[in-house]
């Protein structure tokens, strides 16, 4: 896998009456990489990528996509690339297969990449039903296929997995996962699932209210997530005098003292002070941050994802 | 260019639009030939080729406007259902293109209604059995005519069409059309000729002249002040809407 970046932006920002949905973004996708694009409803992450589609224009910043300028070279990177913003585009009174058709004479692709494209979507046996009389998972799925129809080597797809039942999520889950070395393609998706963005994805951009939060490979943002060891004693003021004195820093924390990234070794030598002290340890519990705790505590706020 | 028209003719299957063209068209000339044929048993004089130009060429005020904003109402409408815009502009396919052939492809379908418009007078005129050949100069004005007038309303059409998502507004305002085209004679020339909708028949070959004591179908030749005006009209209703919906956020 190279690492040069197939998107980039600088200061990326969206101005609407004085609000900023997208404020000085840096984005950075590498090459052969699924990017997991997160954050709460609203964050700004439609806003972000229908920019970087050129269906709305930054108010400040630059587009940078396969290391050329959205601005200057358009057509040419909407070429390399697949789209799937919001809910899916359909023409409901054409078949399914009619609706890749119309894709593939604009794409200029040939038949063999639909019947492909269908294939991988699981569509291929309801093509020549009208796509009105889809459901909505079954359109979603006409959406990814007609985005995948080029096999492009930028891939983005906004909340993919919209509309689909569980073992829809599943199945399209697996498809993402396997694009990258299967196709080439780097897919970068945007979702509310931390769930989700977790399952999927290799690197990881979180935005709340337009800013970006943190960016990064999923195993940098776990690493942020530090273990805290709690013990419970039988007379924990005792204790926490005790601690003091030979150096620790307890904090209290209910009915118990909490102790931020301590090793095994302290652990052993904390409890063995403690009874040696007649101080009886009734408990000693480990909590590591979960992404959610590494999530709330990025955006600062106990909001829903 | 010719992919990107020829898929717009892909897209309109089973949009029945040839059904309304049919139905339009078979209800306009049914009129027509009906009150020709009438004004024929009462005043033998006008069985002539100009009568039935003059005819068709009012009635086009009142039904090319509707029909109009059915057709490009139809063709642009499609996109908004299926949120299909989007997905056209994310190809590499320019979104002027995308505009410019479905502007021709509305037009194209108008033209086809106009021909057989002009076919059926001409099988009327030779079934009523009018003097003379059939005025090829005139029927070819009246097209001409007629057809730039339909370029300046499917311009107007189409920017409503994309811009607005609610179809009943362009419906309307074909509807608005078809009224002023129809009623626009009882106007004086000066405030006629701003609207678009007018040109239907003052673009005709054929006027029908009245004085104190009869009235008498006469041909005309067009100022070329309306021809440049009816030009001047498209080009801003088409420039317009083309720069609009192209940097049109979506």
């Amino acid at each position: 896998m190279t690492t040069s970046a197939i998107v980039q932006t600088q200061k990326l920002s969206k101005t609407y009456s004085g609000l900023n949905p997208v404020n000085k973004v840096d984005l950075r996708v590498q090459e052969g990489e699924i990017y997991g694009f997160l954050g709460p409803n609203g964050a700004g992450k439609t806003t972000t990528l229908k920019m970087l589609l050129g269906l709305i224009k930054p108010s400040e910043g630059t587009v940078k996509i396969f290391g050329e300028s959205l601005n200057k070279h358009r057509l040419s990177i909407l070429q390399r690339t697949g789209s799937l913003i919001e809910s899916p585009s359909y023409y409901g009174h054409l078949t399914g297969l009619e609706n890749m058709k119309i894709m593939q004479r604009l794409r200029n692709v040939p038949d063999k990449n639909v019947d492909e494209a269908l294939r991988i979507v699981r569509l291929e046996n309801q093509k020549n039903k009208k796509a009105d009389q889809y459901s909505l998972g079954m359109k979603q799925r006409l959406g990814i296929a007609m985005a995948l129809l080029a096999f492009p080597k930028l891939l983005i797809l906004d909340e993919p997995t919209n509309g689909l039942d569980p073992a829809g999520i599943g199945e399209i889950r697996e498809l993402i996962k396997s694009l990258p070395a299967r196709y080439g393609i780097t897919v970068l998706l945007s979702s509310h699932l931390l769930s989700e963005v977790d399952q999927l994805a290799t690197s990881v951009g979180i935005i709340s209210e337009g800013s970006l939060l943190f960016q990064g490979s999923m195993t940098s943002l776990r690493e942020k997530g530090s273990t805290t060891i709690y013990l419970k004693t039988g007379d924990n003021p005792k204790a926490e005098q005790l601690l003091l004195t030979q150096g620790y820093s307890p904090a209290q924390s209910e009915s118990r003292l909490g102790f931020n990234n301590l090793g095994d070794a302290n652990v052993a030598e904390m409890n063995k002070l403690l009874v040696e002290n007649n101080i009886p340890v009734t408990r000693i519990e480990e909590q590591k941050k979960s992404l959610e705790d590494i999530f709330l505590e990025l955006t600062g706020k106990e909001r829903s994802l | 260019m010719i992919k990107t028209l020829g898929l717009e003719y892909f897209k309109i299957r089973r949009k029945k639009i040839w059904i309304m063209i049919m139905l339009f068209l078979g209800v306009e000339m049914l009129w027509a030939f009906i009150s020709i044929n009438r004004s024929i048993a009462s005043n033998p004089d006008q069985a002539i080729w100009e009568s039935v130009i003059h005819t068709i060429a009012s009635m086009n005020g009142l039904f090319i406007p509707i029909l109009s904003a059915i057709i490009v109402s139809r063709i642009c409408d499609m996109e908004h259902k299926g949120s299909t815009w989007k997905m056209l502009v994310t190809t590499n396919v320019g979104r002027g293109q995308i505009y410019s052939a479905k502007y021709i492809c509305a037009n194209s379908l108008l033209l086809y209604s106009i021909l057989a418009q002009t076919l059926l007078m001409v099988v009327f005129g030779l079934i009523k059995g009018f003097p003379g050949a059939p005025p090829f100069e005139l029927l070819i004005q009246f097209i001409g005519g007629t057809l730039l007038t339909t370029l300046a309303v499917t311009a107007l059409q189409q920017w409503i069409s994309l811009a607005i998502k609610n179809q009943a507004f362009a419906l309307c305002l074909g509807m608005l059309g078809g009224f002023i085209g129809m009623t626009i004679g009882l106007f004086p020339a000066a405030v006629r000729h701003i609207f678009i909708w007018s040109y239907y028949m003052d673009l005709s070959p054929v006027t029908f002249l009245y004085d104190e004591h009869s009235s008498s179908y006469i041909t005309q030749t067009v100022g070329s002040g309306l021809v440049v005006a009816a030009l001047i009209m498209t080009v801003i209703f088409y420039v317009a809407g083309r720069i609009h919906i192209t940097l049109k956020e979506i």
